[in-house]
């Protein structure tokens, strides 16, 4: 148990393992017994979650894919209400030049690359694309302002 | 000038008895969790894991801070840990929310149950 106890510490974000991960496994090797190992394994489970989703700031990025799927996805189901028609009968299939008139007579499958499929696709991707930046500079914000000194930090 | 403490208000039951415990004294990690016990007569125990997450944090927000070891005949390995003056404060404008809750819960509690 407790070298499945130190494998857990090992994964643990590198800043909270330099500085806690000795002691945590000293503290491991004193209270096992007394404690239960189960219960200190199940302890440094819990930790280990909560400094990856809440400390570190991977939150964020997550969040951010969370969303760019989810809009990729709704996307998906846009054309599925919108190119329906085109799904269930192909010879609707008819050539477009604009979003607009994309969005109401085409779908992907059956049309050949238009300016009017490449600005749609541009859409989702840069829409996807800019989440993910927004994400990733909170995430290194939070990143810069947790390295700062403590006295220079703004309460 | 006062500081104002109520962003940091209400502490998680974790941070509450790890600044309690540190009020009294410098304490290690694993004195920390052995006089958490003791506070609430065993029922409820910290593991090293949540101890230390709540340090780190307590320790960002500059509540606590580390102590020089003692000179003593004490394990090198061993980090002491201390409230800071800030700490103090928050501590202290916990136990007075606290207080009031309490003192709420019991006026309360004594009233007689009205018949719905």
């Amino acid at each position: 148990m407790r070298t499945c106890y130190r494998c857990l510490l090992w994964l643990h974000p590198p800043v909270f393992r330099r500085e806690f991960a000795g002691e945590m496994l000293w503290i491991f090797d004193q209270a096992a017994e007394s404690q239960g190992a189960l219960a200190l394994f199940l302890d440094g489970l819990g930790s280990l979650a909560r400094q990856w989703l809440l400390r570190s700031g991977w939150w964020k990025i997550a969040l951010a894919l969370a969303l760019a799927l989810l809009e990729v996805t709704f996307g998906g189901f846009g054309m599925l209400l919108f190119g329906r028609r085109h799904l269930v009968d192909p010879s609707f299939a008819a050539p477009v030049s604009d979003v607009a008139e994309f969005s109401h007579h085409g779908s992907i499958a059956h049309q050949p690359l238009t300016i009017g499929i490449v600005m749609y696709l541009a859409v989702f991707v840069t829409g996807g694309l800019t989440i993910m930046v927004i994400g990733l500079t909170f995430w290194m914000k939070t990143f810069a302002a947790r390295r700062r000194p403590a006295a220079h930090r703004v309460r | 000038m006062t500081e104002d403490y109520t962003p940091f208000l209400p502490l998680s039951p974790a941070a509450l008895h790890i600044l309690l415990s540190l009020a009294g004294e410098d304490r290690h990690g694993y004195g920390i969790m052995q006089d958490v016990a003791r506070q609430s007569d065993g029922q409820y125990k910290l593991g090293p894991g949540t101890l230390y997450d709540n340090l780190q944090k307590l320790m960002t927000q500059g509540l606590v801070e580390e102590s020089p070891k003692p000179p003593a005949h004490d394990d090198p390995r061993r980090r002491y840990f201390r409230l800071t003056s800030f700490g103090r404060g928050v501590l202290s404008a916990e136990i007075a929310r606290l207080d009031t809750v309490v003192r709420e819960a019991k006026v309360h509690l004594r009233a007689p149950r009205r018949a719905t």
